[in-house]
This record gives C-alpha cells, sequence and structure tokens, in this order.
C-alpha cells in the first residue's frame, strides 16, 4: 500500500509541475487563476498522502483543511479583484 | 472598494461556509497542543472567515458587523491577556510566561495549570491575529480611507 500511494504522490507532484506551466506562461488570467485553484487542490492530495506514509494522518488532514479553505477563499479574492477592475 | 454584489452562488456558500470556518478556527486554537496549530494559526483562519464575509457581503455590511474600532480594541486586548498571563506568572514568583507557578492561584496540579496557561496564551494570540489581519486587510482594500473621512 506504502509503494502505491508513494508512487501516486511522485506523479501527482510531476502534474504539478505541468500545471506550473500553465500558470507562468497561460495565456489569460482566468487560466492562471484555474491553474493556481489546481496546484492548491494536487498540493491537498499531496499532503494526505504524506500523512498516511508518515502514519500521522489525523495531523495531516487538519493541515489540508486549512489548505484547501485558504485555496478557496483566495480563488474568491483574484475573481473579486478582477470583477472590480472593470469598473 | 468592496460592495455586494447580488450573486447568488458566492452569498450562498459564504453564508454557509462562514460559521464553519469559525468553529474550524476555534478548534485548532483550543486543539493547538496536540495537533498542529495554535494561537496564530487559528487567529489566522479567524481572519480568512472575517476576509471572507468582507469580500463576499460587501464593505457596509462588514463594518456593520465587526466595527474597525472593535478589531483596534480586540488586537489591544488579545496582547493584554498575552502580556497579562506572563505578568502574572512574575508575580507568583516565578519567570515571565512560566505557568507552572500559576498552581498556586489556581488550585490545581501544576502539569495542569501549565495545559492552561498555554490555553489562555493562546486565545489571547488568537484575537490579536484575527483583528490585526482584518484590520490590515480592511486598510488595504479601502487604500486607508474611509467613507467617513471623506465627508468630513
Amino acid at each position: 500500500m506504502n509503494g502505491f500511494l508513494l508512487t501516486v504522490g511522485l506523479i501527482l507532484c510531476f502534474l504539478v509541475f505541468l500545471v506550473l506551466y500553465r500558470v507562468v506562461f497561460g495565456p489569460g488570467v482566468f487560466n492562471r487563476i484555474a491553474a493556481i485553484s489546481a496546484v492548491g487542490t494536487k498540493t491537498l492530495i499531496i499532503l494526505l498522502i504524506m500523512g498516511y506514509l508518515y502514519n500521522r494522518v489525523e495531523m495531516f488532514v487538519d493541515i489540508s483543511m486549512v489548505y484547501a479553505l485558504l485555496n478557496f477563499i483566495g480563488c474568491i479574492a483574484a475573481a473579486k479583484y478582477l470583477e472590480m477592475g472593470k469598473e | 472598494m468592496i460592495f455586494r454584489k447580488d450573486d447568488i452562488i458566492v452569498n450562498t456558500i459564504s453564508r454557509i461556509l462562514i460559521p464553519f470556518i469559525q468553529l474550524y478556527a476555534l478548534y485548532v486554537i483550543m486543539h493547538g497542543h496536540y495537533s498542529p496549530g495554535g494561537g496564530f494559526q487559528g487567529g489566522v483562519i479567524l481572519g480568512a472567515s472575517m476576509v471572507l464575509l468582507l469580500l463576499t457581503r460587501g464593505y457596509d455590511e462588514a463594518r456593520y458587523k465587526f466595527p474597525e474600532q472593535i478589531a483596534t480594541l480586540l488586537s489591544s486586548v488579545g496582547v493584554l491577556i498575552y502580556a497579562g498571563i506572563g505578568l502574572l506568572c512574575l508575580f507568583v514568583l516565578g519567570n515571565f510566561l512560566d505557568y507552572g507557578k500559576l498552581a498556586a492561584l489556581l488550585h490545581v496540579a501544576p502539569a495542569h495549570a501549565r495545559s492552561l496557561g498555554i490555553l489562555g496564551v493562546e486565545i489571547g494570540v488568537g484575537f490579536a491575529v484575527m483583528s490585526v489581519m482584518y484590520s490590515i486587510f480592511l486598510d488595504i482594500s479601502t487604500g486607508g480611507i474611509l467613507p467617513e473621512d471623506e465627508e468630513e
């Protein structure tokens, strides 16, 4: 089970870099916001997998919940900023 | 300046989510000595819930629910709780923030007093961090100019 989780975690780490390309070079702001949100979601899953690997899931669940929360609020803030920019 | 928009998705999500965020922040503060977290992290989550309120409900309603005078007051009260517990330990002949000496005042075992002292300090830090986060966000989002200032 640990080997499987480690493989999934490493694949997700690789995918984060693919999404990071969209953050840096992506055309338009909306692509960047969506890509940053995807990076946050992947980081959350990587944190949970790390929790399983270290046998401290109950600790890492707390951290990943905070991460999801701040990701959501950051997304709302960026959308609000774009909405106000039109005025 | 942020004003309220009649966006049903954002309004409903924020109305459902804000109480749970605050409950989770209180859990992070109170449970800080068993799991990651503590005063600062819990205060940041509380401040994030206030920022979400300000972002979704607009400036007027957020200021009605949590005025910045109260934010200023709470930041000072938080520091007062923190430093007050530290000074209280000095008065019972301990070091600064030496909670074990508080056992004589609280009539409990020293280990229990240590746990209670840490909890009090974390509550103070949480208050201070929450209100300072909210004040900083309010000042940045309004450019430091509040509507009453413009009227004068």
